[in-house]
Parts: structure tokens; sequence; C-alpha cells
């Protein structure tokens, strides 16, 4: 518990900024950063967890190592984790290289299960001291063939040059796919944390085209995950998995499909057709779609009424484009809460900058943030566990990056959700210290 | 792709040396590339005339990622692209951490691919007095490690000290010592003592320079010697010298024939 010990009052001004005075991408200053207990998404710990039957190990200080422990702790999955602690002597000694090696084996030597892949982190001070880490993948494929070794990286010091954590372990998570045949009927899903809703827009699509969809998320053994090599389409809706789809499409020839979750309805449209043009599998526009979602909309907004409603970014990839279809649709969005913009979202900024001069951005990092009072003058929605946490509210939709939502389907679904936590109080406490919410889903 | 990085003692005459190298392969119809590796960002500067330019470092400061390949480079003499690695404020940052940022990011932004070079030379600061200066022998970058001595205690004690750290990697599938480069200094017994030293480590003087003052007019002109003194004694010697480096990285055809 922290105690304040200054009677100055704190400076809030950096951690509030009306929509008619943001800028884009980044409306707030980026300096020292505070962290919420409310996490929202999930981190490196959960999405490695992703691969069956794959084993974790963090290479680190081992004061840097408590987070990831905790996480693995949370998720009960700490026999599919070990650590190797980097002490002051192997900075000294440099030998580096040879701890990760020599550590990596004696680990595999005491695991009970002979693990298919082993996931090795790395950290800032490998980055730092220029580590030979190919010379210790190397290494480690001599020395264990039947098991495979990928990179992935606990990197804070890089989080804000090149691609962040995120999107490189997003990405790393296909890195063990080994190329092979191709099934033209195969389409991965690819760098969600949880599965496609099978009543989503392109769930139903595939299916229509009797695809056969592969999603990590799904995955239970090892060999089901390979199976995602015989793709040949992945599709990627999510900012953060962009790179991912790229990567496989270089490396395996996988043709990637950016389609981003949206809420637009020209957008829905285009990423359909795009899929539809590629897979040869007609889309006739989805006219009863949209009827449904503009149903659903309705029928939340005679429930919600006036109600106040704050977003935040970990709900949704696109926080502005969901603040415009619901101010499109006569609801009161008060606030967002998001630190940068994904250019993609430039449009939506320029329409609420012109329609909704008023609305309030918060930050979720900025410093001020961590004085700002827990509450909101009246009863508030809030869509996502940060917003919930910001405004002290107990009526919110307890959900991270648009779960299992997409095109007008994720709309309707979005809709109910909204009614559902309107009408029903939550425990937010409880829910939100969990770190990465619904993480116990993935093994 | 020949690769080749040339170690050795501060103020022995690397950069000197390796320009004067880069303009006898660039003369010969080689494309060359050299990178300095040193945070005096002064490897390259005869070739470029003393015209300044920005290192990599400055930029990755100055702009984080937001620069493209051709910020980083300047083309020189005889069209030798120059690359700066540069180095961190003075008394403050690591200059390790340094070379490998610089080495890292021209991978990064493709700079062997788009270039395509047939030889990449480093010079590589001093002493190999961390992982971050051991960067350019690892696997990738240079294939041979040539190392410049004069018979100067210090210079020897050095070149010793790169050639300790090229065996601590044996065995990694590093670059492999190519020999030492004898960069005179008139000291007395210079041949001898610098012999001793290649016969301690299991290596072999491939060449020798002699003091001369065209290199010093040279450098007062902001010219490599092959350029100010083509004529010269000196510019014998740097074509004899690559000679017979090309010939221990196994180059048949010598470029200078070629």
């Amino acid at each position: 518990m922290l105690t304040r010990l200054s009677h100055t009052e704190p400076d809030l001004s950096g951690a509030a900024v009306s929509m008619k005075e943001a800028s884009f991408p980044e409306p707030f200053v980026s300096g020292l950063e505070y962290a919420s207990p409310a996490r929202g998404g999930w981190n490196i710990v959960h999405q490695g967890m992703l691969i069956p039957e794959a084993h974790q190990i963090f290479v680190c200080a081992e004061g840097c190592l408590r987070g990831v422990v905790l996480t693995a702790a949370e998720m009960g999955a700490q026999r599919r984790f070990s650590m190797i602690a980097v002490r002051e002597n192997n900075v000294l000694d440099g030998d580096m290289e040879s701890l990760i090696a020599d550590g990596t084996a004696d680990i595999l030597k005491k695991l009970p299960v002979v693990p298919k892949a082993v996931l090795i982190y790395t950290s800032c001070i490998h980055h730092f001291m220029g580590c030979d880490l190919p010379l210790v993948y190397k290494t480690l494929r001599e020395k264990f063939p039947e098991i495979d070794f990928t990179d992935c990286y606990m990197n804070p010091i890089m989080r804000k040059s090149g691609m962040t954590p995120d999107q490189i372990m997003r990405k790393q998570l296909y890195s063990l796919l080994k190329p092979g045949k191709t099934d033209r009927d195969t389409v991965d899903i690819i760098g969600n944390s949880f599965p496609m809703a099978e009543t989503s827009d392109l769930m139903r699509f595939l299916r229509n085209g009797k695809k056969t969809v592969r999603d990590i998320t799904l995955c239970r053994t090892y060999e089901e995950y390979q199976g995602m090599a015989e793709a040949a389409f992945c599709i990627s809706t999510l900012p953060a998995s962009r790179a991912g789809g790229e990567e496989l499409e270089k490396r395996l020839g996988i043709k990637h499909l950016y389609l981003p979750f949206c809420f637009g309805r020209s957008e829905i449209r285009k990423n359909m057709e795009v899929l539809s043009n590629e897979l040869h599998i007609p889309y006739d526009g989805d006219r009863g779609g949209e009827e449904l979602s503009e149903r659903a909309l309705a029928m939340a907004k005679e429930q919600i009424g006036n109600c106040a409603i704050a977003i935040d970014y970990t709900y949704s990839p696109r926080p502005l484009g969901l603040a415009r279809l619901l101010l499109e649709h006569g609801f009161r969005v008060v606030t967002v809460y998001a630190d940068a913009f994904a250019g993609e979202e430039k449009e939506d900024f320029d329409w609420l900058k012109e329609n909704a001069p008023d609305l309030i951005l918060h930050p979720t990092a900025e410093t001020g943030m961590r004085v700002m009072p827990r509450s909101f003058p009246e009863k508030i929605l809030a869509l996502g566990q940060k917003a919930a946490y910001f405004t002290g509210s107990r009526f919110f939709v307890n959900s991270v990056e648009a779960a299992g939502l997409y095109g007008f389907d994720g709309i309707v679904r979005m809709a109910e959700d909204m009614t559902e936590a309107f009408l029903h109080e939550k425990d937010t406490k409880t829910l939100i210290q969990v770190k990465g919410w619904g993480c116990s889903s993935c093994i | 792709m020949i690769k080749l990085a040339f170690y050795g003692k501060g103020g022995i005459g690397k950069s000197t040396t390796v320009s004067n190298l880069a303009a006898v392969l660039a003369l010969s119809g080689k494309k060359v590339m050299q990178i300095g590796c040193d945070p005096k960002a002064d490897s390259t500067i005869e070739l470029r005339h003393g015209e300044e330019m920005p290192t990599v470092l400055d930029l990755v400061r100055q702009k984080k990622d937001d620069f493209a390949l051709k910020d980083m480079v300047r083309e020189g003499y005889a069209g030798v692209i120059c690359v700066e690695a540069g180095g961190p404020t003075p008394g403050l940052g690591c200059a390790g951490r340094g070379i490998i940022t610089a080495l890292e990011k021209l991978k990064e932004k493709g700079a062997y691919e788009v270039y395509q070079p047939d030889v990449v030379l480093y010079d590589v600061l001093g002493d190999v007095v961390c992982g971050g200066f051991s960067m350019p022998m690892r696997n990738g970058y240079a294939d041979k490690v040539f190392i410049l001595t004069s018979g100067e205690n210090m210079a020897i004690h050095a070149a010793a000290n790169i050639a300790m750290a090229l065996a601590n990697f044996e065995g990694r599938g590093y670059a492999s010592l190519g020999g030492l480069i004898l960069n005179k200094r008139e000291v007395k017994n210079e041949t001898e003592k610098v012999q001793e030293l290649a016969n301690d480590i299991h290596s072999a003087i491939i060449g020798m320079l002699d003091r001369s003052s065209e290199v010093q007019d040279a450098e007062e002109k902001e010219q490599t010697v092959m350029e100010a003194f083509p004529a010269g004694k000196m510019a014998g010697e740097y074509r004899e010298l690559t000679e017979r480096i090309l010939k221990i990285c196994k180059e048949e055809n010598s470029c200078l024939h070629g």
C-alpha cells in the first residue's frame, strides 16, 4: 500500500484530453509509466502456453522473474514452466551462452516428461550484452534433436523500439511450424488468444466454404498444432498479430490475409470480400447480418438508455471505432481509455473529432492515472477491465481483445454482453485482479 | 562475399590500413563496404575526404527506427561504401553495446542484400574488452580476422588478447585468425618480437608496412595513400598486402589482375 508523503496536489493535467484537442496517434506524452492492477490482456507467459505440450524456460535475473512465475502459478501451469537465474558472475565471466545451454539441458534432464517443444525466453541482459543466441539454439538443437526449440523474449527495455513484445510473442507462437504438404482447404486463424466464435461472420463463412479451420487456441496436442503448417491461408484479425501472419507467408508460403476486427459496416464487408476473392467463396454482402446487428444495438439501447459508457483499449483493438459505432446508435459514450491508437483508427479518430469533440480520452499508463479518483459521479457501463477499474464501475463487460467476436455477429454478441453487464453487477475487484482474464482456458 | 575484420591496439593504424586496402580493392573493380566499429567514427574519414557523416548510433539516438539504409552510408573514394557505427556519449553509455546495435541495425536494414558488396571490411576498435567488440568475429559477420600490431609492447599485448579471444571462440563457428600485419614503428628488434608473438599464437606475419611520411602526408590531404600517392612506395605495400590477404581468403584470382 502506497502512502502519499507530499501534500502537494498531484498533477493530473497529462491524464486527460478532449477529442477536439487530441493528437493522433499518440494523444499523451510518453514517459514514466504507471501499470494499473487491471492488466487486461494476456502476457507472454499466457500466450506461450498456447503451444500444446511445450515447456517454457525463462532466463533472467531473479527479481524480474517474479511476475512471470506468478502468471504461471495463477494459471496452474507451473509444471510447464522453469527458470534459469542470471547472476552477476555470469556477466563478468561472459558465460551467458553456456548458462542457457547447460541450464536448459539440466532442466530437460529433470522433467518427468520430455516436452515436444521448448520456448526459451531470454531477457534484457542477453540483448544488452549481445549474447550469441543463434549459437545457443544451434547447440541445443544438436544436443536434443527430438525437441523443437524456439526463441522468445522478455525484453522490456526494447518495448518501444521495433516490434513490441506482444507482436514478437504472437509471431514466435508459429515459429515452430515446420514446412510440409499444403491443403488448399485448410485455413489458419492466427494470433488470437481466444477461439473465434462459431457464430462469427468469419467462421460461418469458412464453414460454409467447407474449409478446415485451425486455430492455436483449439489445438490440444503438438501434432494438431503442427497441422497448422498445412494451411494454404492464414488470417489475422488483430494489429498485434499481423507480423506473425507476414512471417508465416514469408517462411512457409502460407498466404496471409490481414482482416482486421472492426465495427464499420463497409470495412466489415470489405474484409469479407477480400476473403471471398482469395478463397473463391461467394459473399453476398450479408444484409441479414447487418440487420441483426442493428436490431441488437437498438435492443441494447432500449435497456441501457442514456447511461454513460467508458471503453478501454484492452476490450477492443478498435476503441475509437467502437465509440463511433455506439455514438452513431445513440449511446452516451463519455470516455475512452487508450495510450495510443493503431494507424487503422485514423478515420474514426477524425470522425470523433468532428462529431464528438467533448469525448474525453484518458491514458492508462500516464503517471497521473495512479492518483486519478477511481469513481464516476453516476452509473457507468464499462467495456473492458481497465475502464471498470478506472471508473470504479461494477457494471462491466469482462472481456479482452474482442475475444471471439467478428463481423456483424460480433456486434450482436457485443450488444448482448453490454446489456447483460448493464443489468447485472459484477465483483470487479475479484475479477480483475487475476492477470490475463480467462487464462485458465488455454491449458 | 569476403568479410574481413581488422583488430589491433588503438592508434596502431587500423583505419588508415583498412581504408587503403578498401581503396586498392575498389580501384580493382570490387564493390567494397567499410564499416568502422569505433566510437571515434573516423575509420572512413580519408575515404570521404573529411566529409561529415552521421553514425548509425547517432541515427538510432535521434530517430529511433525512423531512418533508411541510405541515411547510414556515404559513398567514398573509388565508390567505397562507408559506414560508421559510432559510439555512446563519452564517459557514459556502453561502446560494446553500441557496436552490437550498429551491426544489428545494418543487418535489419538489409545493408548486405541491398549493396551486395564483394568485400566487407570491419575496422574494429582496439582490444576485445567485452562481448560487443567480438561481434564482428561472429558467425554471419567476418570470416577472417587480421590483427595489426607493431613491435611496441602494448600493441603486442593487445594482439595477444585478441588472439586469445578468437581461441576462446574455437568450436563456435566464428571467424578464424588470418594472421598478423606488422605496421612498423621502428622499434628495436621489431620483426623478431612480432614473429615471436606469431609463433606463440600459432599464426604468421602475413604482411609488413613500413613507417613512411607518405601516410601522414596523405592524412594531411584527407585522402588515402592510394589516392594521394598512387605511385608511391606505400601504395605498393598496400597492394601487396591486399594480394596476400586475398590469397589467405582463398580468392584464387587476384582482383588486382582480374
